[in-house]
């Protein structure tokens, strides 16, 4: 555990936490642009957070512990995978704690409990999110372990730090076929975990098409503002991984000096990713929720071609 | 400290016979006594199966204790492992039966049947049974040990076969695909003994080796189809989702949390151990029908609504993930990759103990549920939270083991199961380079699908409101009960967050199978972080639950100083201002799986009725719309009706040979006789 | 060029070819699908003449500028014009559906890896090592044949086979003789003009060029 590593740890926590909301505002802020609107600019998430946060806390008639602890356990769960993931450097002292398998459990494991809350809720709205959310989060899961196995086979571990320091030694292996397969089966994975467009549209409200909103309706105040938050740093926290795994330039090692260069690099590539997802999404019509399978069977053909080119294509 | 295993070992079974003497006693004292005394020999089953894991194996042999062969036994690390596993669920499922199987104080009898003197002697003989299975020594120990096991738990499976019909078809269903397994394990074994002249277990694996080809691999698949069948592997799973449903909880907690770990066990000793492993092609066949076992079993779990079918297929799936595992390491031995071999089965054991440890926490919690309100259907259950917070709490903490979810113990197996799998590419060879994707890609699909399931199971049936009066009526259960539980939930919190406190003994047992050992150390080594043996992937179940909750309480914290208003409001539900919403219109089990079925609709092939009634003639409005959908096992429906209607066929065209005349048949047996001599004299 | 570039453009035109085969089992919109047939002529152009600029064979670089305008630009446009004259612009439900024909494809190519192996050990090189992607393309194009109802993507089909074969043979033999190479490709030609003449009258007379309809014709 190097001095070094805990910094950078520390900062990429408090750079999803802080960075997050501002990277929505940034990603609506584009799609407004597109769409020929001014746009409420990007500190606006911020601002309604801070709106949530000062009105009073309710609890919905009939609803339990669960339903309160729910929002917690999703923004600790996108805390923690936060300080694992490589954003800012690959030496953070949980590396060893959470490979890229334990990321993917812990994002899932804010959602079951997100799922749960929408269950515990009673209504038919939170009962029909739930159980949307389960079909994406079970159809999702064999993308990303085939994809984990496709990066994971060329480095032997399936550490994150591991797999970025490989792929920083050899900058050529991101243009090799393994990488680039398993980058658009990743990324598939990307949009569908976080709930945009074409799988689930984030800001719809319309009860038929919404999969999140759905199991976030009873939600107001405080805990609606920890949803929301923890929603932003999902998202910032997969673009980080994405980013990390196939474009890891920039991110710090154990050296304390490239720090301040590996946050802004970060937030270049944030900022790019953000951008190309918004600007895709204006582009884009959310599918039909019969759709989705197969959008995600075709990652999932993906990431199979990844592994076996792993194996089979010759080596560089 | 051999003497400790032998020891323990015996008192286990003396403490079980005497447990089965403790029926005779009335019937008020006779679910403590009988419980108390499993539970002492469960207790006792642990320590003998811990004492040979730690490397303190145990021999004997009884010459005069069965006519011809004899009894031999030897406790060695494998059989120490399942030995602990069975004596660990025994100690839960007895000091709960003591509480479920008490006739109830206020004279409304809730179980008829389970207390009567042959039910409570049958519980600790079965526990009896399943610890000689792993300990049996010899064929014909085996054998009898193996019969003793399906017959004890058959009767068991029966008790309550007064109280519902569907019980008596399931015991049907149960004794006979129990009784063709063995028959396949007899043929199997016989045959082996037969061929190495000997019948203990040393003698065959001295001369396996020395078996020619086709002899080994009729052994091996004999066998296979044996142990396949216990362990409920598609698709010779029928009688298990009948099976276990029907028994009484406690019942189904040792059924499928311990005896079907026997086929697992049976898998390993004979294919691992005896026959020391085989062409590529035995254990392909094990990977594939775990593969289709656990995807299978997931599925018709995500789809069942009936709470304990849905844990039955659960272990339909856990099985199958366990053959992956078991047949990973089978594929890997053959092609020299003996390091990861031994991780993978090492992967494989530490995914029954695990398995073992939730399906008992999750029967039992069923149970309960079952006893408190009478029903099992998940459409008809809810609101479970606030009458019965201890149940609801030990079932959510046994969904969370069950789901592959970080702080839970199916992630760490699971997680273990999936590093082998992906690192046996560079070393395991072309076939390990088709296969592995591909079972990576099923365990992570059954992951997925297992987390809906449980999702579906503590969500629909415990969280939200009541969809019954039953259910509104549910009361909390007794204190052995939740004892029962309570302990369950300990052993899996301890094995979720320090696995690596077992993997020494499970590398141990692992270690046995002579196919995989190496001559590398443990396949997974630390205390706190994981890391399998020769790889440099590492992950820490323990330090992801502490910086988790770390994490929590932080929030919690930070949520504190930032919100002005604490108070918390209590208001209505968003009910589309459309009046209050009712529980009628709440997501059901049926409803909650009704996605999964459409995209899966190839495999499960649901049958839908749709049936309008419209108003007089009228092609508009619409007088009544009864929809009903149903989605029954496949398999059994394509497999076994086929083979069910040709049996029945047989019978009836063989009705004439029984006219009711008893001089007739007298008279078969005559001939039979007489013909036989016959052929004898001919013959020779 | 040097052997790691080799390699790389190697592995990425073939992974272009792979992918064109992929995306096209899982579109339904026909012009999208002859868009990606055309993207799989430019990929296995530029395949070819990776190997003849490796092998500094000027007849092989030649073949792929002609297979590149021929498959890459011809043979799309004729399709393209067999689509408009058709009208129909989307595929109908396939026999088999979208989700299981892309698990399908998987193990596919599962499949042609185990096959080819045995192929690749007698003579281990970077093309050899990729001729079961090739294999794989001829596959995923048989599939399409078979699964699709619509006529235009059974040609779409049919040619992608046509492009996996001519992939296996260029990765294979490095390079098959340029008057077979031509006489194949004119074969091609041939029919596509045929089919074209053929969905036009199909059409003609069912006002549809669902194939399914064809059942009518037996006795």
């Amino acid at each position: 555990m190097s001095a070094a590593g805990v910094v950078g740890a520390v900062t990429q926590v408090a750079l999803v936490a802080f960075g997050a909301p501002l990277l929505v505002g940034f990603m609506r802020q584009v799609r407004a642009r597109l769409e020929g609107r001014a746009g409420a600019g990007v500190a606006q998430p911020w601002r309604d957070l801070r709106k949530l946060l000062r009105k009073e806390p309710i609890t919905p008639h009939g609803t339990g512990v669960l339903f309160r602890a729910a929002p917690l356990v999703l923004a600790g769960t996108a805390l923690v995978v936060s300080a694992v993931v490589p954003i800012v450097t690959t030496a953070s002292p949980l590396d060893g704690t959470a490979d890229l398998f334990a990321v993917a459990a812990l994002l899932a494991l804010g959602t079951v409990f997100l799922a749960l809350a929408g269950l515990d809720t009673a209504t038919a709205f939170g009962g029909m999110g739930a159980s949307r959310e389960m079909v994406v989060l079970a159809l999702v899961e064999p993308t990303i372990l085939l994809s984990v196995f496709a990066l994971s086979a060329r480095v032997g571990s399936t550490n994150l730090g591991a797999i970025v320091t490989a792929t920083l030694h050899e900058p050529l292996l991101v243009i090799s076929p393994v990488s680039l397969l398993a980058a658009v089966a990743l990324a598939v994975v990307t949009i569908a975990e976080t709930g945009r467009i074409p799988v689930d549209n984030p800001s719809t409200h319309l009860e038929l098409t919404m999969i999140h909103e759905a199991m976030v309706l009873e939600y107001s105040g405080p805990d609606l503002a920890l949803v929301e938050w923890a929603s932003a740093m999902r998202l910032t926290v997969l673009l980080g991984l994405f980013a990390g795994l196939f474009a890891p330039w920039g991110i710090a090692g154990t050296s304390m000096a490239m720090l301040p260069v590996a946050v802004a690099a970060f937030a270049a590539k944030a900022v790019v990713l953000g951008g190309l997802l918004a600007a895709g999404e204006v582009f884009m019509a959310k599918l039909r929720m019969f759709r989705v399978p197969e959008l995600l069977a075709g990652s999932f053909l993906l990431a199979l071609l990844a592994v076996a080119a792993s194996f089979f294509l010759a080596a560089p | 400290m051999t003497t400790v295993t032998g020891a323990a070992f015996c008192a286990a079974l003396g403490l079980g016979l005497l447990a089965a003497a403790g029926a005779l006693l009335p019937r008020r004292a006779r679910p403590a006594a009988a419980g108390g005394g499993t539970a002492a020999a469960g207790a006792a089953a642990v320590v003998a199966g811990l004492a040979a894991m730690a490397g303190h194996p145990w021999s004997v042999w009884l010459p005069d204790l069965l006519p011809l062969a004899g009894v031999r036994l030897a406790v060695d690390p494998l059989s120490g492992l399942f030995i602990a596993v069975t004596g660990a669920v025994a100690v839960c499922a007895a000091v709960y039966a003591i509480g479920y199987t008490r006739p109830a104080r206020d004279g409304t009898d809730d179980a008829p049947g389970l207390d009567g003197r042959a039910v409570q002697a049958m519980l600790p003989l079965f526990v009896v049974a399943m610890l000689l299975v792993p300990a049996a020594a010899s064929v014909s120990t085996f054998l009898l040990a193996w019969e003793l096991m399906a017959v004890t738990s058959l009767l068991l499976v029966v008790a309550e076969h007064r109280r519902r019909a569907s019980v008596g078809e399931a015991g049907l269903w149960y004794a006979v695909m129990t009784h063709l397994g063995l028959i396949a394990i007899m043929a199997g074994l016989a045959g082996f003994a037969a061929a190495s002249h000997g019948e203990s277990f040393e003698r065959l694996r001295a001369a396996a080796e020395g078996l020619s080809p086709a002899v080994r691999s009729a052994v091996f698949v004999a066998t296979l189809a044996g142990f396949a069948s216990k362990a409920g592997i598609v698709p010779l799973h029928v009688w298990l989702p009948r099976a276990h449903p029907e028994a009484p909880s406690h019942v189904s907690a040792l059924m499928s949390a311990a005896m079907v770990n026997m086929g697992v066990y049976g898998i390993v000793r004979v294919g691992l151990d005896l026959l020391g492993g085989g062409p590529a092609w035995w254990w392909l066949v094990v990977l594939a029908s775990g593969g289709v076992s656990a995807l299978y079993g997931v599925l018709q779990a995500v789809v069942a609504t009936d709470m304990k079918r849905l844990l039955a297929y659960s272990t339909c799936e856990n099985m199958g993930l366990v053959l992956i595992g078991v047949g990973a390491a089978g594929l890997l031995s053959v092609s020299g990759a003996r390091a990861i071999a031994a991780l993978a089965l090492t992967a494989a054991l530490l995914h029954v103990v695990n398995h073992a440890g939730f399906k008992t926490l999750l029967f039992l919690a069923a149970g309960s549920v079952l006893h408190a309100t009478g029903t099992r259907d998940l459409d008809a259950l809810g609101g479970l939270r606030s009458p019965m917070p201890a149940t609801t709490a030990l079932f959510g903490i046994g969904a969370l083991m069950a789901s592959a979810l970080p702080p839970g113990s199916a992630f760490v197996s699971e997680w273990l199961l999936l590093q082998s799998l992906v690192h046996a590419l560079p070393e395991g060879g072309t076939l390990a380079a088709v296969t592995m994707p591909v079972a990576v890609a099923v365990v992570a699909l059954s992951a997925g699908l297992a987390i809906a399931a449980f999702v579906k199971a503590f969500g629909v049936g415990f969280l939200a409101r009541p969809r019954s009066a039953a259910a509104e009526r549910a009361r909390e259960s007794s204190p052995a009960m939740i004892a029962g539980m309570v302990l369950a939930a300990l052993a899996c919190v301890a094995a979720a967050l320090a696995p690596g406190l077992v993997a020494g003994g499970l590398s141990r047992a692992a270690g046995v199978a002579a196919a995989v050992a190496g001559p590398g150390g443990d396949p997974v080594t630390g205390p706190v972080t994981l890391r399998p043996a020769g790889m440099p992937s590492t992950m820490s179940p323990l330090l992801i639950t502490v910086a988790l909750l770390v994490a929590v309480v932080v929030l919690m914290a930070v949520l504190r100083a930032v919100t002005t208003r604490r108070a918390r409001r209590r208001a209505r539900l968003w009910d589309c201002g459309a009046g209050p919403a009712t529980a009628r219109m709440e997501y059901t089990a049926t409803s909650f799986a009704e996605p999964l079925v459409r995209v899966f609709d190839d495999v499960l092939a649901p049958e839908t009725d749709l049936d309008v009634t419209p108003v007089k003639e009228s092609a508009y409005l619409v007088d009544s719309v009864r929809y009903r959908t149903t989605v029954g096992d496949r398999i059994e429906h394509r497999l076994y009706r086929p083979v069910l209607a040709a049996v029945a066929w047989v019978g009836r065209a063989a009705r004439p040979l029984a006219n009711g005349s008893v001089h007739r048949y007298v008279g078969y047996g005559f001939y039979a006789f007489t013909g036989m001599l016959i052929l004898l004299a001919v013959t020779r | 060029m040097s052997e790691t570039l080799y390699v790389q453009l190697l592995d990425v035109s073939c992974s272009a070819l792979l992918l064109a085969g992929v995306l096209a089992l899982w579109r339904r919109d026909l012009a999208a699908i002859v868009r990606l047939f055309a993207v799989q002529g430019a990929a296995l152009g530029a395949l070819v003449a990776v190997l003849g600029v490796y092998e500094g064979h000027a007849g092989t670089i030649a073949l792929a500028a002609g297979i590149a305008v021929l498959r890459g630009a011809v043979l799309p446009l004729m399709l393209r014009r067999a689509m408009r004259a058709g009208g129909a612009f989307r595929e109908t439900e396939p026999l088999v559906n979208v989700a299981s024909s892309l698990v399908a494809a998987a193990l596919l190519a599962l499949l042609s890896f185990a096959v080819m192996r045995p192929v690749i050990a007698l003579s281990p090189s970077p093309a050899t090592r990729a001729v079961p992607v090739a294999l794989t393309v001829v596959l995923l194009g048989f599939f399409l044949l078979v699964t699709r109802r619509r006529a235009l993507s059974q040609v779409a089909g049919f040619l992608m086979m046509d492009n996996g074969i001519t992939a296996v043979a260029f990765l294979t033999t490095s390079g098959v003789p340029l008057i077979v190479e031509l006489g194949v490709s004119l074969d091609v030609l041939l029919a596509v003009l045929v089919l074209q003449i053929l969905t036009a009258r199909i059409r003609a007379a069912f006002g549809d060029s669902d194939l399914d309809d064809l059942r009518e014709l037996h006795d």
